[in-house]
């Protein structure tokens, strides 16, 4: 009964992956929404259901039974297609990280910690993510609007831009590492200590490049709803948009997963080690404490303008990630 | 006495100048059309007189008046080296009398001399049906394109009439409708001058994020590059001046909070003021200062409305500026409410003092008031004032020199951030000001971040004169003494016969002001706001026009935007502090 092992497992466990992330991404808007609410003097969803709960349920309702209308002349295909790549490519990154330190085993079928336990994980996770930036550029650019197409122009140039510092992080990580697996990462860290201790520099150079990645404030510029209205979301309605804002928080969550694998230890903590699942209690925390940190940054730093964005890119951080990256390599080779 | 103004000019111009009269210290000097051009040269140029700031231009239809000819236009001159005023006035036939029905009166352009006519002329033409030769773009701007008729004029009606719209109205498809139907929306008038194919032309608003209500900017882009950001204004025109001339002058209170409806106080004071010094009515030093400390809060509330809407402009919509500023507002609503019932439709002034006595625990309110605010103008400083993203996105955007400022009658906060200390609670004061210890803040930068310094800045220059204001207020008196326009206190009116006549004189008839006109301005949050009175004698003003700072200061946006990116337009719009019920009337 081979296959059981090898193609049932991993699609259960996608499945519920792919689920617990939707899930999570409805109470993700949940919290960002309350914790806003409460950065600026306000209460927030409580309305629906005790302490507003059923809130994304509803909200999630409503968007399922508006009308889709798309622009006159729209490109169709792309403008349908656009939301949907938001967030396959948000979702599949999941695929390399690992939970905890083992595995458990279900009727004599071992149940792994990580899905796919790949060698070039953190290169796997720097690309899928990065096709994220195509489902704005795309959206931007088939839904027709003057709106729409300047915040696809943006969102390209903002993100292949600071693909480039995130990117030489990543280098700097794997060069103290030696390794591109991600649970080898998490080894390493529990061998010697936390990279963020290590790799001081690359854990805020990520954290801010990352910021620029996901779109989040103050780096969302392809959206500045002051100005651009909505940018490249602008013509999207009910479930499309709905889905464009699932892309942008399970972007998030896996943003927050990747900077808690990186610098943080993964799913390393007390105990961890002799009971897996507090390992996993572990990494959520991690990622929480992650995204609290993306909410509160966008409740109280005002939004960088476009060529000034640009400028901290490439004069500012560019130098800073790769100045790491060489302090980082001669420190090695001695 | 002797008028330097009007004699220098009568040297010069002998032919030109036609009269000149006095009314409660204002001079208007009546011009001839045909030479307004080269007397408006003199007056900015020389350098005894120095006209640089032009007010107001508006025009009058003096029919009922027994004056003639029918129309005049009016320029309102301040002159801020000389701290002097001057009205001057052009008389001009109405063509229509000599048989051409559809020719306009017309009178040379002096957008030339002062750049702020330009959007004051095309209101008057638009308005009061006067064309203005040599102007850059003479287009309706208030009403719609093919409006019919110049609401102004006192041969069109008022109240009860169909909408007169040129298109549509033979439609079937809109029978249902009758005669009242509203065009569709215009392509931007002014978009003939752009280059729609070269660039890309956006139009932000009327329905956008960041306009603060129904404004429209037709922004040309070259990339992200701002080439021009032309305003399109009247979407919330309610004829405020037209409507006016109906009521009487007490009654106009109310509607002066619908003007710049986030700086009630400040506006019924600018009016009640004008009417005063028409009336020539004392009012009692309690009053007095009890309008100072509620104006000033006034301008505190502005200012955190301001201060919230352009962290949001320039953040995104949940910066948490906006409702920590928002929340301190609410603290002075919460005062005004305890004052005057309302919270933001105060009309809490009336001619010749307050309306009601302040209730006994107003000082005790604005104390508290004042003991929290400090530390909470020290919180948003310490979010924003060294904040680096705010100030690259603030620093060097929306340059406006004191210079262009004051060519395009730019005043208040904007004008004071390009290093003129213009502020007419300094320069001309009004209600006791005088009497208070205060600074005018500053700045020379002239950008957005200046402006920003300024705003806070007054901030605390606002609570120095509340507490000054607390320490002189004392008790006495909230209204005049004089029953020829205060309503005598009900316990008079069982006694007294005469407190009876007035009471009822006044309710069923209103006070009658005497013939005259004069136009008053006060020190808005904003800006100056004017208030231009003509009276005929009658209970109702003949002429009411209204000088809104927003919609003179929005004229600079097209310059201030110019040459910066797309994001900047909205620190611009922010920085401005524009209020679309103001900017519309």
């Amino acid at each position: 009964m081979d296959w059981i092992q090898t193609l049932l497992i991993p699609i259960v466990y996608s499945t519920i992956l792919v689920v617990i992330l939707l899930t999570g991404f409805a109470y993700l808007s949940y919290v960002e929404r309350k914790l806003v609410a409460r950065f600026t003097m306000r209460f927030g969803p409580n309305r629906a259901g005790p302490f507003g709960l059923l809130q994304p349920l509803a909200d999630a309702l409503k968007m399922m039974f508006k009308e889709e209308l798309s622009p006159k002349n729209a490109d169709l295909p792309v403008y349908l297609l656009a939301p949907f790549l938001a967030i396959s490519t948000a979702v599949i990154g999941w695929a390399v990280f690992p939970f905890a330190s083992r595995g458990f085993s279900v009727l004599g079928y071992s149940v792994p910690p990580v899905l796919a336990d790949v060698n070039i994980g953190l290169l796997y996770v720097a690309a899928v993510t990065s096709i994220g930036s195509y489902a704005v550029v795309l959206a931007g650019w088939s839904s027709n609007n003057k709106y729409s197409l300047l915040g696809a122009l943006r969102a390209g140039a903002q993100m292949v831009s600071y693909e480039l510092p995130l990117g030489l992080t990543l280098v700097a990580v794997i060069l103290v590492v030696g390794s591109m697996n991600m649970t080898e990462i998490i080894q390493y860290q529990l061998d010697h200590t936390w990279l963020i201790v290590l790799q001081p520099f690359a854990a805020i150079i990520f954290f801010i490049a990352g910021l620029a990645e996901s779109n989040r404030s103050p780096f969302d510029l392809p959206e500045t709803e002051n100005e651009l209205v909505s940018g490249y979301i602008t013509e999207y309605g009910g479930i499309r948009f709905a889905a464009f804002f699932m892309g942008e928080y399970i972007h998030m969550i896996t943003f927050g997963a990747i900077i808690s694998i990186l610098f943080l230890g993964g799913w390393s903590g007390p105990g961890a080690d002799a009971v897996p699942f507090l390992g996993l209690v572990y990494f959520i925390l991690k990622i929480a404490l992650m995204i609290f940190m993306m909410i509160w940054v966008r409740a109280s730093v005002p939004r960088v303008r476009y060529d000034q964005l640009m400028r901290f890119c490439w004069k500012f951080l560019m130098p800073l990630a790769l100045l790491n990256l060489v302090v980082t390599a001669i420190v090695i080779a001695l | 006495m002797t008028d330097l103004t009007y004699d220098k000019l009568k040297a010069n111009f002998p032919d030109a100048v036609l009269g000149k009269e006095t009314f409660r210290d204002e001079t208007t000097i009546t011009v001839d059309a045909a030479q307004l051009l080269k007397v408006s040269k003199f007056l900015r140029d020389d350098p005894e007189l120095r006209f640089n700031l032009l007010l107001d231009v508006y025009g009058v239809d003096r029919r009922d008046l027994g004056a003639s000819p029918r129309f005049a236009t009016s320029y309102e001159l301040y002159s801020i080296p000389h701290n002097r005023r001057v009205r001057i006035e052009a008389p001009l036939a109405d063509p229509a009398e000599n048989g051409k029905k559809d020719t306009l009166p017309a009178i040379d352009s002096v957008t030339g001399v002062w750049g702020t006519a330009n959007w004051l002329e095309r209101e008057t033409y638009d308005l009061m049906g006067i064309e203005f030769k040599g102007h850059p773009w003479l287009h309706r701007i208030l009403l719609p394109q093919n409006w019919v008729g110049h609401p102004l004029r006192k041969d069109y009606p008022i109240g009860g009439e169909p909408v007169n719209f040129t298109a549509d109205r033979d439609n079937p498809r809109f029978a249902h409708l009758g005669k009242q139907i509203m065009d569709t929306p215009t392509f931007h008038s002014e978009l003939e001058d752009m280059d729609a194919e070269g660039h890309l032309v956006v139009n932000m608003g009327p329905q956008h994020p960041a306009t603060h209500g129904v404004l429209r900017l037709a922004v040309e882009l070259d990339g992200e590059r701002v080439i021009s950001c032309k305003p399109e204004v009247g979407y919330l025109h309610s004829g405020f001046e037209k409507t006016g001339e109906s009521k009487r002058y007490e009654k106009f209170i109310p509607y002066c909070d619908r003007l710049d409806y986030v700086s009630t106080m400040s506006n019924n004071l600018a009016y009640v003021l004008a009417v005063e010094k028409l009336m020539d009515v004392d009012v009692p030093k309690h009053a007095q200062y009890a309008r100072v400390i509620l104006v000033e809060l006034q301008r505190i509330a502005s200012h955190m409305v301001w201060l919230g809407t352009h962290a949001m402009d320039v953040s995104g919509t949940i910066h948490a500026l906006l409702m920590y500023a928002f929340y301190w507002r609410e603290q002075i609503l919460d005062i005004f409410e305890m004052v005057c019932g309302a919270r933001m439709t105060t009309s809490y002034f009336s001619v010749g003092g307050l309306r009601w006595a302040l209730p006994g625990a107003f000082e005790d309110s604005v104390r508290h008031f004042l003991k929290g605010f400090p530390e909470v103008i020290k919180d948003f400083e310490t979010m924003l004032t060294d904040n680096p993203v705010w100030r690259t996105r603030l620093e060097g955007v929306g340059v406006l020199t004191a210079e262009q400022a004051i060519d395009l009658g730019v005043t208040g906060p904007l004008l004071r951030a390009a290093g003129t200390g213009f502020d007419l609670r300094k320069a001309q004061p009004y209600s006791s000001y005088d009497e208070f210890d205060f600074d005018i803040p500053t700045a020379t930068e002239a950008d957005s971040y200046a402006r920003y310094k300024v705003r806070m800045a007054e901030l605390w220059q606002s609570m120095r004169i509340i507490e000054q204001g607390l320490a002189k207020l004392g008790k006495g008196p909230h209204r005049t003494a004089d029953r020829k326009v205060a309503l005598p206190p009900r316990e008079e009116i069982s006694t007294s016969m005469e407190a009876l006549i007035h009471h009822f004189k006044l309710v069923t008839e209103g006070y009658k002001p005497p013939v005259g006109r004069l136009y008053g301005i006060a020190e808005n949050p904003k800006g100056i706001l004017g208030f231009g009175i003509i009276s005929d004698g009658t209970a109702n003003p003949y002429r009411l026009r209204v000088r809104g700072p927003s919609f003179v200061n929005l004229q600079a946006t097209d310059l201030m935007a110019r040459q910066g990116l797309l994001s900047d337009i909205v620190t611009v719009v922010g920085s401005i502090d524009i209020v679309l019920g103001e900017v519309d009337r």
